[in-house]
């Protein structure tokens, strides 16, 4: 973010956000560690945005605002259904990418003349995993940076995931990891990919895992590892979940520990 | 097509964030019917526009029709709730406690209440920011586009929302509140 903070209250403020670019945010933590009126300050802003978060009430939707909202909509017809299937030849470019990111299943449907706008949307996914890698090392980065990894620190799955869920529109699996040297330190809601993600913390040994997790469409797809400014990456797609999980363990230990993390939750 | 595909989207990408709509509608209008009929508006209105969505993640595009709906609202019916952002440098003013028990045992009782009535005693620009923010956990960015202003006005509506609630939270700060009635904007006694 360019935006520059005007008195040192905004700049706290945005620094217990993590909304200070990387420069501002390490000079305030090096000024932080000489000052310790200045951490007692920084502290003081953690607690109270924590005594909000979990203190202060959530107005969930009432059931007939739900039933109301839903009934906005008119009943699908079957005819409603083909007709939709059918037009898909005369819609725009554009559309048809955007109607088949948005339901991948109905890409079976796809008519001949849709391979090109497809290969399209393929290199553009391309793109993307690329920018996303990028995002995944940022936001473990400077979680650990910030030395506020978690949110919600709990080595009990059973207390982090319906803390996440209650934050976000999904719930996201949760799973200890049974390495030795391997503890469990809690989630957090991060922001990747457009959206409010889960993050899952975990210690192997000295090094930090964040494991980040979203609902996603697509095929299953098995991990595929990567490298990233000297941090391990993999992505995979299960159970409509997408997983990106980074560290900077050695290439070795890190396939270990997404192997456990895989075998976790597919025990679950 | 346009139609089906319209309200498609709109059931798999507004729908599930009726809860958050709410949240935001019942913070800024402070009572359930209001909160209801803008929430009921925004989404008439974002089925009406769902084709000029584009993306995936249309939580905060439907938190802006949402945040429009109460902000139109609250400016025809309840103008001076959207102006007291002038008094920046006035002490938060906290609607004391129902009934007639000492303040200080009412708040021992029930610190969820203390959090609600602060938050809710702030004045609108700085509520919506803190809301948007600590419920939603968005970007400042995000932010700054619901509520129409510049990402350094977040900055600075945030800092000084927090310093607000601090100094209303802070156990010392209490003798200093001083009982008000209860804001106009707020429907309900």
């Amino acid at each position: 973010m360019t935006t520059k903070p005007d008195t040192q209250a905004e700049r706290l403020s945005a620094f217990v956000d993590g909304e200070l670019d990387l420069q501002s945010h390490l000079a305030l933590e090096r000024e932080a560690a000489g000052d310790e009126s200045l951490r007692l300050r920084i502290e003081d802003l953690r607690r109270l945005r924590q005594s909000i978060r979990e203190g202060a009430t959530y107005h969930a939707a009432p059931p007939d605002l739900q039933a109301s909202l839903a009934r906005l909509a008119p009943e699908r017809s079957v005819a409603a259904r083909a007709s939709s299937h059918a037009g898909v030849g005369r819609t725009a470019a554009a559309a048809v990418s955007r109607w088949l990111a948005w339901r991948p299943l109905a890409a079976s449907f796809a008519l001949v003349a849709l391979v090109l706008v497809s290969a399209d949307v393929t290199w553009l996914r391309g793109r993307a995993q690329e920018r996303l890698a990028e995002d995944v090392v940022a936001s473990h980065v400077r979680a650990s940076l910030g030395q506020h990894v978690v949110d919600i620190a709990s080595s009990d799955h059973h207390t982090v995931k319906p803390w996440l869920s209650a934050r976000l529109d999904f719930s996201p699996p949760v799973t200890e990891l049974s390495l030795p040297g391997s503890t469990f330190l809690g989630g957090r809601v991060d922001y990747l990919d457009g959206r409010p993600v889960a993050a899952l913390v975990y210690r192997q040994g000295p090094h930090l895992v964040t494991s980040f997790v979203w609902p996603a469409t697509g095929e299953e797809a098995d991990p595929v590892f990567g490298h990233e400014r000297g941090f391990e990456t993999a992505h995979w797609l299960r159970g409509g979940m997408n997983h990106w999980v980074v560290s900077d363990l050695n290439r070795n230990e890190f396939r270990i520990v997404v192997d456990a993390i895989r075998q976790q939750e597919a025990a679950r | 097509m346009t139609e089906e595909v319209n309200w498609r989207r709109f059931e798999a990408l507004a729908l599930p964030h009726a809860d958050a709509a709410y949240n935001l509608a019942k913070w800024l209008m402070r009572n359930d019917h209001d909160a209801q009929d803008a929430v009921q508006d925004a989404f008439v209105r974002a089925l009406k526009y769902m084709d000029t969505f584009r993306g995936d993640n249309a939580r905060p595009w439907l938190l802006q029709v949402v945040r429009n709906s109460c902000f139109t609202w609250l400016k025809e019916n309840h103008p001076a709730g959207l102006t007291s952002i002038d008094d920046e440098e006035g002490a938060l003013e906290i609607p004391g406690p129902a009934g007639d028990e000492p303040h200080a045992i009412a708040v021992r009782q029930d610190e969820r209440a203390r959090i609600d009535a602060a938050i809710a005693a702030l004045p609108f620009a700085f509520r919506e920011v803190l809301v948007l923010r600590e419920f939603e956990d968005l970007p400042y960015k995000d932010i700054a586009r619901i509520a129409e202003i510049p990402i350094g006005t977040v900055m600075s509506r945030l800092a000084r929302a927090r310093a607000l609630l601090r100094d209303a939270l802070a156990p010392g700060a209490r003798p200093v509140l001083r009982e008000v009635p209860r804001p106009t904007a707020n429907g309900r006694a």
